[in-house]
């Protein structure tokens, strides 16, 4: 009789639906933490039975066995094993199986229910195994596995009152019975033979399956008609990120402006109206206009996985990647990188290789992410013309952001072929991953991951970007320039004297004081380079309304030649700035020295990248 | 020499008659099992590779669909199942 609420673990097979089915049991209130130790995601939510009781969920990552084979894995192991520090082991178990999966999905659940916790398996997905077929009994299901069995839909909130009521019966009678002792694993082969024997007899009719999805398959998988089908949807997707953000961040643009006036008008002139229009809303505004973007950018990849498509685009790219010593695993938590590194890097403890993952840890942050789309679309918008390539539908400035992101994976593929010859010498990676049936993505599934990026986007421009923008402004206005001085504001001030000192070194790739300026702070995050443009250009302009009035790229289009505008692009395509992802990649690799590795092959390559752009830019007159 | 999975043409269901074990690695070896791939077993290749190469192969083993690599598949001796 514990007062404490009951905490219960939905576990099972990867492509089991859990993670559905934890949204449907515990609504938007989850909460994604870590485990201590360890950079596996934790994800825990609350829910209550139905007398109203709460109880605490736990959604483990997806395992196929006990026996761990990857960092991810062995979390799972441990927390239902009771082994995982600082985890309570759970009061009761939820198994989620597919139930057009049982061959497969019953061998782990056979494992678990032999742990003797309280156990109750949700044969879910039901309505996917009805669509190709298949008439299944749960009740001879719960008498073969000796637990309760409920079928649910996840997605459709089916059978989770049911579910519920069955683990507290669970518990309650585990409290009042002596617990069984756990059985010795059986073997493999002895698993799989009796998962199959209990599926067969569950099973009471099964028509051939329906094959639209193999034709499907036939043309996304097609060697070479498949490979354009992804290179045109990547297509799609970046210019979708330009073309449908442009109304949201006119609205976004005309908010802060509103805001800006408004504070004009209440404010006397002085330090803490200077602060708030050109230090808070200048800086921090002119990063929240790239949320319409990054939520853009994140909607695509999110339906991507939630479709099933995301593991046919790693079947494609396999070949690709095993090329440069790397697998098709490893294509997953690239493309979240482009979202952004830190979750991407996170995504590498699927891959059970340690070289193939620390190859793909080093090469993440090449992938372009949405930190570096406000440095992008300010600099593509001020230096690139806003017209069609000879008369075709495709933009000329998304083209040219096709070509950034583009030279990124080039980068990083070439920088993979290096390091597993040198560095992270290995045998060639596996690979070898399920892959799921095709589904439509349920919106409310989306809906929470996108609120979650979001949120993760607007705390980060609330902290991070709010402090280096207000600290930036702070080092731009003072010391104040004496009337009589015929130096600018920006170059008097602590922070300019400190960018001559780094304009020396950066000269010679073409970069200028303007720039030396915001690459200190773009450390913190790399869309600090814009918000620090646009307040040292906003302390600049001064009172010189003419100057205010002008948009930053109508200034900077004054200050900056097309070669500096494109070198500092190639800079940005390899600069390792964000020191979230020097800090990911220390927790990942459990020490200094692979970061270190990262961040000095980053800036060697980003200086060489922008010299070489702005030398061949110059050379054809653009400077 | 018996044919190998790595060859089998795509799209025909054939049955694992043995695998090589010993020349893969215990983790390799238990990802195989869990993924239900033993001898005795009727698997049907269905897709192979992109662009170039001839990797990775996707696999239906009843209901599932699974990916490996050709040098696994290589290790995989079948033959036709039985008529």
């Amino acid at each position: 009789m514990t007062a404490a609420i009951p905490t219960i673990a939905l576990v099972g097979n990867p492509n089991a639906g859990k993670s559905s089915l934890f949204n449907a049991l515990t609504g938007a209130r989850q909460k994604i933490a870590n485990y201590p130790g360890v950079t596996v995601e934790r994800k825990a939510g609350h829910a209550s039975f139905a007398d109203g009781r709460p109880l605490s969920l736990v959604d483990l990552p997806g395992s196929y066995s006990l026996t761990p084979a990857s960092p991810d894995e062995a979390v799972t192991r441990d927390v239902v094993l009771g082994q995982q520090a600082g985890e309570r082991r759970p009061d009761a178990l939820v198994v989620v199986v597919d139930a057009a999966n049982l061959d497969n999905h019953l061998c782990f659940a056979l494992e678990l229910i032999a742990l003797g916790l309280p156990t109750v398996v949700a044969l879910n997905m039901l309505d996917l195994a009805t669509r190709d077929g298949l008439t299944l009994d749960p009740a001879i299901l719960s008498r073969e596995l000796g637990v309760p069995v409920v079928p649910t839909v996840a997605v459709r909130k089916r059978g989770l009152t049911d579910l519920l009521a069955a683990v507290d019966g669970a518990i309650l009678s585990h409290q009042t019975q002596a617990t069984a002792q756990p059985a010795p694993p059986p073997s493999d082969v002895a698993l799989h033979q009796r998962a199959k024997a209990i599926a067969r007899a569950a099973t009471l009719s099964e028509t051939p399956v329906r094959r639209w999805t193999a034709q499907v398959d036939a043309v996304v998988l097609h060697p070479a008609l498949g490979f354009l089908i992804l290179l045109a949807l990547m297509f799609v997707m970046f210019q979708g990120v330009y073309a449908w953000s442009e109304a949201p961040i006119g609205w976004i643009e005309g908010g802060i402006a509103a805001l800006q006036e408004a504070v004009t008008a209440a404010l006397p002139d002085g330090f803490l109206r200077g602060l708030i229009i050109e230090g808070v809303l200048g800086g921090v505004g002119s990063v929240i206009v790239f949320l319409p973007q990054i939520l853009i950018l994140f909607l695509f990849i999110l339906l991507l996985e939630a479709t099933g498509y995301m593991t046919r685009a790693a079947f494609l790219m396999d070949g690709i990647m095993a090329k440069v010593g790397l697998s098709g695993r490893g294509f997953i938590p690239l493309l979240s990188s482009f979202a952004c590194a830190v979750p991407g890097i996170m995504a590498t403890r699927a891959i059970p290789d340690a070289k193939d993952r620390l190859t793909t840890i080093l090469i993440a942050p090449l992938m372009t992410c949405s930190a570096r789309l406000p440095v992008y679309t300010l600099i593509i918008g001020a230096f690139i013309p806003n017209s069609n390539v000879g008369g075709s539908p495709v933009g000329l400035q998304g083209l040219v952001l096709f070509g950034l992101y583009l030279s990124g994976i080039v980068g990083a593929l070439v920088v993979a072929l290096v390091l597993r010859r040198t560095v992270a010498k290995g045998n060639a990676a596996g690979f070898m991953m399920e892959m799921p049936r095709y589904q439509w993505p349920r919106l409310r599934d989306v809906g929470i991951a996108l609120w979650q990026r979001a949120w993760i986007f607007l705390r980060r421009a609330g902290t991070i970007i709010f402090v280096t923008t207000i600290a930036l402004w702070l080092l731009l206005s003072y010391p104040k320039v004496p009337t009589d001085s015929t130096e600018s504001q920006v170059d008097y001030s602590v922070a300019g004297r400190i960018a001559s000192g780094l304009e020396v070194v950066v000269a010679p790739i073409g970069f200028n004081h303007d720039i030396a300026l915001a690459l200190i702070p773009a450390m913190a995050a790399r869309e600090v380079a814009v918000s620090a443009l646009a307040t040292a250009n906003a302390i600049e302009a001064g009172d010189d309304e003419e100057a205010m009035a002008q948009s930053l790229s109508e200034r900077l289009q004054g200050r900056w030649s097309i070669a500096t505008a494109l070198a500092f692009l190639a800079w940005f395509v390899f600069a390792p700035q964000c020191i979230s992802t020097i800090a990911i990649t220390r927790r990942e690799t459990n020490g200094w020295k692979w970061p270190l590795f990262m961040v000095g092959y980053l800036f060697a390559l980003a200086y060489a990248a922008a010299g070489i752009t702005y030398w061949t830019a110059v050379a054809f007159g653009l400077g | 020499m018996n044919p190998k999975l790595d060859s089998a043409k795509l799209g025909i269901a054939v049955r694992i008659s043995r695998i090589d074990w010993d020349h893969m690695s215990h983790d390799e070896g238990r990802r195989l099992r869990e993924f239900g791939l033993m001898e005795g077993i009727e698997v049907t290749p269905l897709h192979r590779g992109s662009l170039f190469s001839r990797d990775p192969l996707a696999l239906a083993i009843g209901r599932m669909q699974v990916i490996i690599r050709a040098r696994q598949a290589a290790m995989i001796e079948v033959a036709p199942t039985a008529p």
